[in-house]
């Protein structure tokens, strides 16, 4: 800090502000504590997070922290085909042909223009249904010896869920990748022409200008808003509970019907999503701040 | 910046071809589901995938995260008749028949009234249970409105859980009142508690429970049945040998009193809550 700055103080301008934010909370916590009806009880919480498990003598996860890691191998899983939808069509996007463009762009437009939710039942309930027999996911998890199942069990969790969960997969990977197609084309439009130019008359194939003129920048250059949509992904994962996904959402409501603590499962959950969002985001910000020290 | 040429040609007939196999299998999945009775199909697998939506007492989580509930008992019972496994697929209300039509599982065990418009897209077999239709209001709203036909005014908002026969209830025989209806219960008894609206139709044992949990703020104006249901498992159409299996799986369970015998513990006591909720006292 430089000595005499002010932008390491408060101004009055500042207090101001934040005693109007306190006072707002306050309000509104007084307003629905006055208004609604309702006897907060959280003694079923910390059960349906973690629970004791009389059989093994060991504390195992409950319901909600079941959820919690089936959203994040949810997030984890289907971020891999979206990146690879992603820089897939991303680069046909850029294609000289009109026909790589075509595709590509009917697959963004298509998905973009479509509310997550509609695509969501639309893909899960005709076309899923029809990919995931062809597939033989669930043949296959029946009959894997049990070695297999250990292995797969490690990537997508219970082996019950195995099939449930690749649905998932993909649904959320179909959707994402149209946003992340969108990200890497203008992170590839955004190096000059001139380069590109550049580099032919230089001599470089159209493969070393790829790799060694547009693709790095371009990489560096969609990083945060990659990270962006990363973190979108495991929001929107949520809406997976509408077609019955194993996930944090869909056993929240099942543990709030059960429990009839709504709200406090709801705020509870919330808090997961939060945690779980905010360290991507930290995670994020070191990787650009690193890869920004790289360069220099 | 063409369009034609040697090699988009070539992936223009790559995916037309795609697209042709997969109109085949589309056309080949349903006369090969038709063909074959889900009752092979489960014996084959060795394993029952029932659908079932979380809805006391039918299906709830107990303090272990394991389903317990009416429907638990008679699909667990079903299963071990047929001497396959039970596998329970927790499916949210809404897509509820979607997915089974989509095969996501073998029968819905969900509580589900037989009701003519939903017999239109899938099979029902006899019915297995009759949940009967209640109603718990706010004490001080209706206060002075007189049961039944005070509750049957413009003035009156009723809630109820969508999806559930107790809309349609609702609508039926209060006509003039404004019906609200939620994704949930909870949500629904909330705006009842909290003054926002008079009264919550729910199927038992649920009015019972509210009552009995909040005597200060809710009554129940009566203890009889609004309305009876009718409720049966749901079935994919085209299959009758499996909707011959399931009726007179039914038929015997009920002749032999093992289907009354769980009904009543799910719906005519609370002795099962401590098993699903701490803290509240069972009551007879």
């Amino acid at each position: 800090m430089i000595p005499g700055s002010k932008r390491g103080r408060l101004g009055w301008i500042d207090a101001a502000v934040l005693a109007a934010i306190v006072t707002a909370v306050v309000a509104v916590a007084y307003r629905v504590d006055s208004v609604l009806e309702y006897r907060w009880d959280w003694s079923a919480i910390p059960n349906s997070l973690y629970r004791w498990d009389e059989e093994t003598g060991r504390w195992v996860p409950n319901l909600l922290m079941q959820g919690f890691f089936t959203t994040i191998r949810l997030a984890v899983l289907s971020m891999i085909p979206a990146a690879l939808f992603g820089a897939v069509f991303g680069v046909l996007r850029t294609a000289g042909r009109l026909f790589p463009r075509l595709l590509s762009r009917t697959y963004v437009e298509l998905i973009r223009n479509i509310p997550p939710l509609v695509f969501i039942f639309i893909f899960y309930f005709f076309i899923s249904s029809q990919i995931m027999p062809v597939l033989g996911v669930e043949d296959f998890v029946r009959r894997a010896s049990p070695a297999t199942l250990r292995s797969l069990e490690l990537v997508f969790g219970p082996a019950a869920l195995i099939p449930n969960v690749i649905s998932g997969v993909i649904c959320l990977a179909m959707f994402q990748g149209a946003y992340m197609t969108e990200i890497v084309r203008a992170g590839i439009q955004s190096i000059p022409k001139t380069q590109t130019e550049a580099g032919l008359s230089i001599g470089l194939s159209r493969w070393e200008l790829w790799r060694r003129v547009i693709l790095p920048q371009a990489l560096r250059r969609v990083i945060p808003p990659l990270a962006g949509q990363f973190i979108t992904l495991v929001k929107d994962s949520s809406i997976l509970s509408l077609i019955s996904i194993q996930e944090l959402t869909f056993l929240a409501m099942e543990t709030a019907v059960s429990t009839t603590r709504v709200f406090e499962v709801w705020i509870t959950v919330a808090g997961l999503y939060f945690c779980l969002c905010y360290m991507l985001s930290l995670a994020f910000d070191r990787l650009e701040k690193s890869a920004a020290a790289a360069r220099t | 910046m063409r369009f034609t040429g040697p090699r988009s040609g070539k992936a223009l007939a790559a995916l037309l071809a795609l697209g042709a196999a997969t109109g085949f299998q589309l056309r080949c999945a349903g006369p090969q589901r038709s063909a074959e009775s889900v009752v092979e199909t489960i014996q084959r697998r060795g394993a029952l995938k029932v659908g079932v939506s979380t809805f006391e007492p039918w299906a709830m989580r107990d303090r272990n995260g394991e389903l317990v509930g009416f429907e638990v008992d008679v699909a667990t019972k079903l299963a071990a008749d047929m001497g396959v496994s039970i596998e329970f697929v927790p499916t949210s209300w809404d897509g509820i028949i979607p997915a089974l039509l989509a095969g996501k599982f073998d029968v819905i065990i969900g509580g589900m009234s037989i009701r003519p418009q939903r017999n239109l897209t899938i099979n029902f077999t006899i019915p297995y249970a009759h949940s009967g239709m209640g109603i718990a209001a706010n004490r001080e709203l209706t206060a002075d409105l007189v049961w039944p036909d005070g509750y049957d005014s413009e003035v009156v908002t009723l809630t109820c859980r969508r999806g559930a026969s107790a809309c349609n209830d609702a609508a039926r025989l209060f006509p003039r009142a404004s019906i609200r209806r939620f994704d949930d219960d909870i949500q629904a008894i909330q705006e009842v508690l909290n003054g926002n609206a008079h009264a919550i139709l729910s199927a038992y044992p649920k009015p019972i429970e509210w009552a009995g949990q909040n005597p200060e703020l809710l009554f129940l104006p009566t203890t009889g049945n609004l309305s009876q249901g009718d409720e049966a498992f749901g079935l994919r159409k085209g299959d009758p040998d499996a909707l011959n299996f399931f009726s007179n799986w039914i038929r015997v369970n009920t002749t032999n009193g093992w289907l009354a015998e769980r009904y009543d513990y799910w719906f005519k006591t609370t002795n099962w809550i401590d098993q699903v909720r701490p803290g509240s006292t069972p009551q007879q």
